[in-house]
């Protein structure tokens, strides 16, 4: 009985399916992938570290990085191509960023997605970018600073720009997949690009000046319809299209003083509340927003020590963003016809019964429907000073 | 197979020849009237040893009986055998007229025992197997010409080690003191700690040729008599000619001979013994070595240390599971290491992946490898610091230091990172309190590296089930070795991974079948608490 035992433990050692083992040197551990469609191939693109690069003992100075690239029909046989002219296999389980090409996803971003999501070395945890006017390859090959790998780079500061600004969005992998298969909600990706002189942006120089010639900037939102790219939102309507769909953490935007100037409201707490209803046969959403800040900047002559006048700020600010919010809702649904901010889903959650006569000719429907939005907004607190000293200043 | 049954077979050999050779020396067994005859055979059996002292004297009033007193040098106390043998045989009694006194009943050797030696222990003798073993244990011999009979006088005094303070298991608090090389003294030690009626001790003499002595010690009425008929009838099957360490019984008396762990506790502390024996055990005491032996041992105790009874319970329980910790790292830090760099880069957070790929650049072994080379150089190191005279030892220890953590990373022979997990290993497998399971876990760590470098985590889990279920059908005198985890015992919880404070501690750990498992009566009470009344206020 017992020597039954041991040998079914020595046997189970080898059921065991994925394993490879790999010595760290072996490893080409690459941070970033960009995917691209070249002539009707893929074009990958793994940024991939050199490790000796990175530990500041063995450091010689040259890049931290190096970019293997090639083309395949698919996308698996591209990477695996890159066998031929990197000395280590690709090691993807790390992957921080998946950029993809403009031109891939106006073809549609879909096929390329199968093989990421399907390979067991990859996890799904990385943030996926959309290259704005330029291929992928184009965008890492670029040098950075302070975080000297560009795919940390490119994590890092979507993950702040994301918490602290909010005009960007980082979705993972899994996150896109969802809202690519979703009938009631199109995807969107947040848009990379490249600013100033981009053909010093691979070079070593490229970092070594105060100001880098060349630097990696999220700019934008891509709005998908189905897994194709139909256009791209503005920074502005970015922000806003968050705001909708509750994924604000934490910003700060402008507002109109009672008079004339201008004051800025930190959002310290936000919450969005999205109701869908149908209406005489016709699908509507409510939109409830709450909104808790600070007045963190004011730049106009205003008594902040009267209650009065916080309470006139309030309104002045509900009012301002929801025409702001409905401007946004509109350029969406008469430009680009896609339903980004799941106004379907809401719908099919309150609705199921209608959702499912409606979810055919929801293309047609979305442009027409309804919102409604309404903000609450409550000022906290006014920062460390009352009023501002710039009523002190004579003359003004 | 055959090997060892050739082998046992040629013991048996060895053992009748040494038998007979007993045989042949003990063929006059009887003691001889004759004193010269005597003199002669003990000559004769004990090859003119140099430090066999045979003086022959005459005593009584006309000087007429011949005498021999006999002992050895060395182990015999030789003022007392001045004042109070040679002094009161050939002076003292002088004027007595020792025929007088002897009756039917009292010959001359009972006469002398009953009236004229001055000394504490004496017994009359028969034959020359007590002679030879009273002889070199240190007494005196006294034979009278004329009869077959004799007396063992017991002065035996030899240079020993005092009691000092126990180097193998050190606390910060509680007692100092250790056993040293003398029974009588580690015997003396424990009975100092528990004077109570049931401490009870029973001798045996193991070893043909050694005869060394060894006791048995237990407390009556708590320990479970079971065992200690077990532990008798294992001491009573051994047959070997010589005991010289207490490490030699245990090997003998052992349930798992085979297994890496421990299941006999040793111990060079009386008061690691005492408490033992309060909790229902049998200490194993053997002449010769400051190490008692201690049945049956279970897998925790290994993990206390007598200080966790000295300290405050809620410090004491943390650093029991620090060591618990410790074991672990102990056992599993270079397994899991190697497992995580070549099978499950995933499970490393980037910037540590790229950290450690950036240290394992130029590397020429593959982790495994590395890690082996490492474990081996510590433990040669480890070894020669043991074995090597101490004043050379800050001279290794340089060298080690320098060889290892140093020379060998800038070389790029070793990784950096490896350095450090070896050396972790190493600092956390001195952390048990006793050595006998650090040494276990030093040889299980090698296996578990060569599991993890075949099959990663999977070889570790495997392993880990394989040593647990190992560990789980052991059992040492009759108590299963895991418990009180496996079997579960929700009592005995309160000294296992944690100790609880003594006045929560009601009950002994509940070995099978204790007779008294009462340590103190379960009451609110025992709890200390300032008195509620006021009338001690301002005392």
């Amino acid at each position: 009985m017992k020597k039954c035992m041991f040998v079914l433990l020595i046997l189970s050692l080898f059921l065991t399916g994925c394993w490879d083992r790999r010595e760290l040197n072996e490893l080409g551990i690459t941070l970033a992938l960009g995917i691209d469609k070249v002539e009707d191939e893929y074009q990958v693109t793994a940024q991939v570290v050199v490790p000796s690069e990175i530990s500041s003992k063995t450091s010689t100075g040259r890049s931290p990085v190096t970019l293997f690239q090639a083309t395949g029909e698919t996308v698996y046989e591209a990477l695996r191509k890159i066998t031929k002219i990197s000395p280590r296999k690709i090691y993807p389980g790390h992957l921080r960023t998946l950029v993809l090409g403009e031109d891939l996803a106006e073809e549609g971003i879909a096929e390329s997605l199968d093989f990421l999501s399907r390979d067991w070395e990859f996890r799904s945890d990385f943030f996926v970018v959309i290259a704005k006017d330029m291929t992928a390859a184009e965008v890492l090959n670029v040098t950075t600073t302070i975080e000297n790998i560009p795919a940390n780079k490119m994590f890092n500061t979507l993950k702040t720009s994301e918490a602290s600004w909010a005009a960007t969005n980082a979705f993972i992998l899994d996150e896109l997949i969802a809202n690519l298969t979703s009938d009631g909600k199109e995807a969107v990706l947040t848009g990379i690009i490249v600013t100033g002189e981009q053909e010093m942006g691979s070079s070593k120089q490229n970092v070594e000046s105060i100001t880098p010639s060349a630097r990696i900037e999220y700019n934008g939102l891509a709005v998908f319809k189905k897994d194709k790219l139909v256009g791209w939102l503005t920074e502005i309507d970015g922000r806003r299209y968050n705001a909708i769909v509750n994924e604000v953490q934490n910003t700060v935007t402008a507002i109109s003083c009672p008079e004339e100037g201008k004051a800025t409201l930190e959002i310290i707490q936000f919450d969005s509340k999205m109701k869908g209803k149908m209406n005489k046969g016709k699908p509507e959403v409510d939109i409830n927003i709450k909104v808790k800040g600070n007045v963190g900047e004011v730049e106009c002559q205003i008594n902040l020590n009267d209650p009065e006048t916080i309470v006139e700020l309030e309104k002045n600010t509900e009012k301002e963003m929801e025409e702001r919010i409905k401007s946004t809702i509109e350029t969406v649904q008469k430009q680009y016809k896609s339903d980004i901010f799941g106004f379907g889903n809401a719908i099919h959650r309150s609705n199921p019964k209608e959702w499912k006569k409606i979810k055919e000719q929801w293309d047609e429907e979305f442009p027409e429907m309804t919102a409604n939005v309404k903000v609450d907004v409550k000022l906290v607190h006014t920062g460390t000073v009352g009023n501002s000293f710039l009523e002190e200043i004579e003359g003004r | 197979m055959s090997f060892f049954r050739k082998k046992s077979n040629s013991k048996i050999h060895s053992n009748s020849i040494s038998t007979s050779q007993m045989m042949k020396t003990s063929s006059t067994n009887e003691l001889k009237t004759n004193l010269q005859e005597n003199i002669q055979i003990i000559k004769d059996s004990l090859g003119k040893s140099s430090d066999i002292i045979i003086r022959e004297i005459r005593i009584g009033k006309e000087e007429t009986i011949k005498a021999g007193i006999i002992y050895t040098d060395g182990l015999t106390d030789t003022d007392s055998l001045q004042n109070f043998i040679l002094e009161t045989l050939m002076l003292d009694i002088k004027g007595t007229e020792l025929q007088k006194k002897v009756s039917p009943e009292q010959n001359l050797i009972s006469v002398l025992k009953d009236f004229a030696m001055t000394v504490g222990e004496i017994k009359e003798l028969t034959n020359f197997e007590e002679l030879f073993s009273g002889l070199l244990s240190g007494d005196t011999i006294l034979l009278i010409d004329g009869y077959a009979q004799g007396l063992i006088i017991s002065n035996r005094q030899w240079v020993e080690r005092g009691v000092t303070e126990s180097t193998a298991q050190m606390v910060v608090r509680g007692p100092r003191e250790g056993f040293s090389e003398n029974l009588r003294v580690n015997t003396a030690l424990v009975r100092r700690k528990i004077k109570d009626p049931n401490l009870w001790m029973e001798s045996k003499v193991i070893g043909k040729r050694t005869k060394t002595n060894v006791s048995m010690m237990y407390i009556n009425g708590i320990v479970n008599d079971k065992t200690v008929k077990e532990v008798r009838l294992r001491l009573d099957k051994i047959d070997i000619d010589g005991i010289l360490e207490s490490g030699n019984i245990e090997e003998l008396i052992q349930d798992a001979p085979l297994s890496p762990f421990p299941t006999v506790f040793n111990t060079e502390r009386p008061d690691i013994v005492a408490a033992a024996l309060l909790e229902g055990r049998i200490a194993i005491l053997v002449d010769g070595t400051p190490f008692v032996l201690i049945v049956p041992a279970l897998f925790t105790q290994f993990f206390q240390s007598s200080e966790d009874y000295y300290q405050r319970a809620d410090i004491a329980s943390l650093i029991r599971l620090l060591r618990f910790f410790a074991f672990t790292i102990a056992l599993l830090a270079p397994a899991f290491f190697i497992a995580i760099t070549t099978f499950h880069h995933v499970m490393l957070p980037p910037a540590l992946l790229i950290s450690l790929a950036a240290q394992r650049e130029g590397v020429p072994f593959p982790a495994f490898v590395e890690a082996i080379i490492m474990e081996v150089t510590f433990e040669i190191l480890r070894e020669a610091g043991v074995r090597m005279p101490r004043n050379i030892g800050s001279a290794m220890s340089i060298v080690g230091a320098f060889v290892i953590g140093t020379a060998a990373v800038e070389a790029g022979i070793i990784s950096a990172a490896m350095v450090i997990v070896v050396s972790i290993t190493a600092i956390s497998s001195f952390v048990s309190p006793t050595y006998d399971l650090a040494i276990s876990v030093r040889m299980l760590r090698f296996g578990f590296m060569a599991l993890a470098a075949s099959f990663g985590l999977v070889g570790i889990t495997i392993g880990l089930i394989a040593l647990l279920l190992h560990l789980c059908s052991l059992r040492s005198f009759g108590v299963p070795y895991m418990s009180p985890v496996a079997p579960f015992n929700l009592p005995d919880q309160e000294d296992t991974f944690i100790r609880l404070p003594r006045w929560k501690m009601f009950t002994r750990p509940s070995l099978i079948n204790q007779q008294n498992i009462v340590r103190q009566q379960d009451s609110a009470s025992a709890k200390p608490e300032p008195p509620k009344n006021k009338e001690y206020e301002g005392v």
